[in-house]
């Protein structure tokens, strides 16, 4: 199933330069565990960074420290082949089987290895939440939205990042299922209905604080500390 | 091998010697890769913000892994210098998350999922990199400004719209219609 709502090419580059947030990297990779389009974009992108990188002015490093590098690298070397290391073969193709409880591995550093482990924790009418463990200054959660329910009306200051990891659903941008990524920014005011059927599961990564119009979503804003 | 030639945009070159790495464990070819390209992976880390020392330490690991690794590369999916990129680049990511469990991307070239490479390989690849350098060149002052500061500084969108004080949306379309630019020269036997 290939995805139809893909990364920003913006996005692209930064995850190439190593220029995303751990969060937003960890939901960027996860889109590109089912999205070979992304994928054949992030070597694009990887492909200017290496023409960037050869094409650098030669550092005016000494001569003296070129050669202690040089002299350094001959000797490990030399300490690989005595250890008895060979050059790496291909890679290993052995098929593990997929375990469906397993989680997406980007996202198993911040929520566990499996889908039974997950703890959601009610946030509003129809929506669970699981804050990541140990997130570092951008906020990761995953979301459950009851189907046929609405997330609050909200908008954001800066950039979300949202992959749909099972059930699906519509809003103004269009109807989104499992593999398609929103990669919004923050000229958007959104309202995701999750489609009825089963519950919509997406994780979400935020650079700033969502801001919730709605007077009942700001009462609930501080309690769930999205 | 003259040094011209070990300037020169001509792929072949790196390919051939990634060969003699990989199956008679050449050092010699080995030194020509180091010598080109480890002042470069220096300097890109230096760039980044990495003291002097800390550079140097991590420019070699990526050299060394490109020595240990050098069966995996696959000349036909893309260039050298492209997969030493994604190792230095991995390198720097791996150390600022300091967590040896975060899962990082790929940094070999082949895809972990074993899908299968349309693009069109071989020398075909090797036209479309000269291709690139001479778009590169192309871009608009704001437009490499942009993909300076992302490559070279590893500054997030808001980094960047902050710092030139421009709104969030238009970083991210100057970059988006930058990195179309460039494509075209990577896919042009598309």
């Amino acid at each position: 199933m290939t995805p139809r709502h893909h990364l920003n090419e913006a996005t692209l580059v930064s995850l190439a330069a190593g220029a995303l947030s751990a969060e937003m990297a960890a939901v960027a990779a996860t889109h590109l565990l089912e999205c070979e389009h992304c994928r054949d974009l992030l070597e694009d992108a990887e492909c200017i960074g290496g023409v960037l990188l050869g094409r650098q002015q030669q550092a005016h490093a000494s001569a003296e420290t070129h050669q202690r590098l040089r002299l350094d690298m001959l000797n490990r070397l030399s300490d690989l082949s005595q250890s008895g290391a060979s050059a790496a073969g291909a890679r290993q193709t052995a098929e593990v089987p997929a375990d469906p409880d397993e989680l997406p591995r980007p996202l198993q550093p911040y929520f566990g290895r499996s889908w039974s482990g997950l703890r959601w924790k009610w946030a509003a009418p129809g929506l669970h939440i699981v804050r990541a463990a140990h997130p570092g200054n951008d906020t990761l959660i995953l979301l459950k939205v009851a189907s046929g329910k609405a997330m609050p009306v909200h908008g954001h200051q800066g950039t979300e990042l949202t992959q749909v990891l099972k059930g699906s659903y519509d809003d103004a941008l269009g109807h989104f299922g499992p593999g398609d990524v929103a990669d919004l920014d923050n000229d958007i005011q959104h309202q995701p209905v999750a489609s009825s059927g089963v519950p919509c599961i997406c994780v979400a990564a935020l650079d700033a604080p969502l801001s919730f119009p709605g007077w009942l979503a700001r009462k609930l804003q501080p309690l769930v500390q999205l | 091998m003259s040094k011209a030639k070990a300037n020169s945009p001509d792929g072949t070159y790196w390919v051939d010697l990634m060969g003699a790495v990989t199956h008679q464990r050449d050092r010699e070819s080995f030194m020509r890769i180091y010598d080109h390209f480890a002042p470069r992976v220096r300097l890109y880390l230096v760039g980044l913000g990495l003291p002097d020392a800390v550079a140097e330490e991590l420019a070699q690991e990526a050299l060394l892994r490109l020595w240990e690794r050098s069966a995996l590369y696959d000349a036909s999916r893309g260039a050298l210098s492209t997969w030493l990129f994604r190792i230095a680049r991995n390198l720097h990511v791996d150390r600022l998350r300091r967590e040896p469990n975060w899962v990082v991307l790929e940094d070999d070239s082949e895809h972990s999922d074993g899908f299968e490479d349309n693009r069109s390989p071989g020398p075909e690849r090797l036209a479309e990199q000269a291709q690139l350098e001479s778009r590169i060149d192309l871009l608009s002052a704001v437009q490499a400004r942009l993909i300076r500061m992302s490559y070279f500084e590893a500054k997030t969108h808001q980094e960047i719209a902050g710092e030139l004080d421009m709104p969030l949306g238009t970083v991210k379309s100057h970059l988006r219609r930058a990195f179309l630019q460039l494509q075209k020269g990577i896919q042009q036997n598309q």
